[in-house]
């Protein structure tokens, strides 16, 4: 169900997107300033380093986005240190990998972290688990950890027990916002006359688990609200190296839409490769993927038209292009700086909230360590992706527009679209982080 | 009519990369009795090995091709040299060099994401460009995979029917010891055997990556598929498992597309317990004995 927040904050309404994102580099700038001053007034009470526990998957299938997340909060912690940590303490990030592994893994890994690491908070974003593992450990120890499951669970599991879940917070929405966002965009394009719809058919091509599952299920439950029918909802497993099965129905009942939230790269470039060669008149609208490189290395010039979105990305304005460009100069060009920049701005987060706080807690201190949530829930922190700011009852992220209407609030929910084999995709929605126009795809009779 | 064309193309390019897979795989069953649980990494390998010529070494992408030929057939000879050998005259020995060349194929596919990382890359060999078949754009991508498929079995079909080395094979496949007493030098054969596997295998790896990006645990799938062939088509029979490759590649696409692209694979594991029941010797059973 779509809600919308409002502040207590009086913001005054930015004129135009030129005042706008003016006025929130300055409130950009403020954070980590506001954090600085904060630690050149504090007296250090011990020059003992603040640990953060990181568990995380190094190795294993998804190695690459964890190794992101290490360099993310790596990079995020020399940053704070150069400006006295967190009041006057350095900090130490503590990674243990979980090996891309389940729940047994990650209960080791996070319990290990605060019993021998000592870690005072957890900060990771995701793991090969059922989403219970790590929090259930962090919770019975009394300190935050942040996460980014992107899931309606940890939603509904804070709902419904806030005494145990006091600490836990995901710094990004749930996946639902995925689908919801997608069928208002959609609308958005129609309504500016950038798309107009061949028929009234979306197609939906869903992939396994609960995470993929429940952002189909919202593009599928919202789509008559938007005057759409379903015409084919396929889940595929991956790895799907020939999508002929797929593309046969497809071509026999060609959709306006075709929404895949199977979100496995190296299939959804295939299913370009294949797709290509015979098209439907169709919007392409893929998940997460074609935000990676390798989705360009491996579809080429296929991929030129395709749209993406994400609810926590780097945004392509000055503080997100200035961030990509640090972290590119330090981990490479085939680096992701999306996935890095989501546990950067976090770590920012819980140091400012610690900071005001008074200091971190140690693990099994619930009384300083619920001073440290109550000030995540009452701080805005703006970096690379947007505004970080919590539901005060999910202690999940607002999300824009989906979720506030005031850009300033909320994470925005950002639409890209390939538009050069050889670059990322350009952010073509919403306002005011639009960089570029939506253009239509050449597959499309008509397009580009 | 469209749509017939768009399956039995997909399920003809879908089947001889599994027949590439399938056939190493039966071959050593047949000659070795053994069941290699490396294979899926030697087709990991082989793709990677024609990556890496191609892009570091700037062959051109074609032979790409004979790259992971060889470097399978290099992995067949030291997997043989190193593990099977020593396993394959232990007593146990079949549950023994399972889990060795399970061991085997953990160590290749880390060592893999060690030098590689996670990253998906693009096999840079490609043929680019389509053409029409019954009002079908075919990729050509699909056209050369299955030929070269061809190409291969039927080299491995006139190997193991038209050649002293393949008469070998047979042989030892019958019956080790009196292939023995005949003069065939056993132990040659098997590591002929490994090496002609593991160059299938390379290819087949090599193919698959074309379609579906190279990732360190990318031979797991077909690896798993190839297994599931080999038992419905009866265990070390090399021309069943080439047939049945085809006849179950058929299946999954059809039963994809008429029911759903996730019941495909659950439709061939369905065939197999069908087929364990109905002629546990598998479809081709009978020609067991004289393990081709």
């Amino acid at each position: 169900m779509k809600r919308k927040t409002t502040s207590n904050s009086e913001i005054t309404p930015a004129k135009s997107r030129r005042s706008f994102l003016k006025g929130l580099g300055a409130t950009s700038v403020a954070t980590p300033v506001a954090l600085a001053g904060l630690n050149k007034a504090a007296t250090a009470q011990n020059n003992d380093p603040v640990i953060i526990g990181c568990p995380v998957s190094l190795t294993g299938m998804i190695a690459a986005d964890g190794i992101e997340v290490r360099n993310g909060l790596e990079m995020a912690a020399e940053e704070l240190n150069e400006q006295g940590g967190i009041l006057g303490r350095p900090i130490e990030v503590h990674f243990a990998d979980t090996e891309s592994k389940g729940d047994d893994m990650v209960i080791q890994a996070t319990q290990r972290l605060i019993d021998r690491e000592n870690a005072s908070a957890i900060i990771t974003s995701y793991n090969l688990e059922t989403g219970a593992a790590m929090i259930n450990a962090a919770a019975d120890a009394g300190i935050i950890a942040m996460h980014a499951f992107t899931s309606t669970t940890h939603d509904d599991r804070v709902l419904a027990d806030p005494d145990r879940y006091w600490g836990i917070f995901q710094y990004c929405p749930p996946e639902r916002i995925y689908g919801e966002g997608l069928l208002d965009m959609i609308q958005t394009l129609e309504e500016t006359g950038k798309f107009d719809r061949a028929n009234d058919k979306i197609a939906i091509i869903n992939g396994p688990g609960s995470f993929t599952g429940q952002i189909a299920a919202a593009v599928r439950d919202g789509a008559a609200e938007h005057g759409y029918t379903i015409s084919l909802f396929e889940t595929a497993t991956p790895p799907v190296s020939d999508w002929g099965p797929v593309l046969a129905k497809l071509r026999a009942d060609p959709p306006a839409v075709i929404a895949m939230t199977h979100y496995h790269v190296q299939d959804q470039a295939q299913f370009m490769n294949q797709f290509t060669t015979n098209p439907t008149d169709s919007l392409i609208y893929m998940l997460y993927g074609p935000s990676l490189g390798a989705f360009r290395d491996i579809a080429g010039e296929n991929s030129v038209g395709c749209l993406y979105s994400s609810v926590i990305g780097v945004l392509q304005d000055e503080i997100g292009t200035s961030f990509a460009a640090r972290y590119r100069e330090r981990y490479g060009e085939n680096s992701s700086p999306s996935v890095g920049a989501m546990a950067y701005q976090a770590m920012f987060a819980y140091a400012t909230a610690a900071a005001l706080a008074g200091g971190p807690g140690e693990p099994y201190d619930d009384t300083q360590n619920r001073l440290v949530a109550e000030k995540l829930k009452a701080i805005n922190i703006r970096g690379p992706v947007g505004t970080m700011r919590f539901h005060h009852d999910t202690q999940s992220a607002v999300s824009y527009p989906g979720e506030t209407d005031d850009p300033s609030l909320g994470m925005p929910h950002i639409f890209s679209q390939i538009q050069d084999a050889k670059e990322d995709g350009y952010v073509v929605s919403p306002w005011p982080y639009a960089v570029r126009d939506y253009e239509t795809p050449s597959w499309i009779k008509g397009g580009e | 009519m469209e749509t017939l064309v768009q399956l039995t193309l997909t399920s003809l390019t879908t089947g001889s990369m599994y027949a590439l897979a399938a056939v190493g795989l039966s071959l050593i069953w047949g000659a070795l009795g053994m069941l290699n649980m490396g294979h899926g990494a030697f087709m990991t390998l082989g793709a990677y090995a024609a990556m890496t010529a191609i892009n570091a070494l700037g062959l051109p992408p074609f032979l790409g091709i004979f790259v992971s030929l060889i470097v399978g057939a290099a992995i067949g000879i030291l997997a043989h040299l190193l593990v099977a050998k020593w396993v394959i005259v232990q007593d146990g020995a079949h549950t023994n060099i399972m889990v060795a060349t399970a061991g085997l194929a953990i160590l290749i596919e880390d060592s893999i994401l060690k030098i590689y990382g996670g990253y998906p890359y693009p096999q840079p060999f490609s043929v680019t460009g389509s053409v029409s078949i019954g009002g079908v754009a075919v990729n050509l991508q699909s056209v050369f995979i299955l030929l070269v498929a061809l190409v291969l079995v039927g080299v491995v079909a006139f190997l193991l029917l038209k050649t002293k080395f393949g008469r070998a094979i047979r042989a030892t496949a019958m019956n080790r010891d009196a292939a023995r007493l005949m003069g065939v030098r056993t132990e040659t054969v098997f590591l002929q055997v490994m090496a002609l596997a593991g160059a299938l295998a390379g290819v087949s790896g090599m193919l698959i990556s074309t379609q579906a990006t190279l990732s360190p645990m990318m031979g797991g799938a077909p690896m798993l598929k190839a297994f599931v062939i080999c038992v419905v088509a009866g265990l070390g029979n090399v021309w069943g498992a080439g047939v049945m490759a085809i006849v179950l590649a058929f299946a999954e696409v059809v039963v994809g597309y008429s029911i759903g692209l996730h019941f495909g694979f659950p439709a061939m594991l369905l065939i197999v317990i069908l087929v364990l029941i109905w002629r546990p010797e598998g479809l081709f059973g009978k020609e067991r004995v004289v393990r081709l």
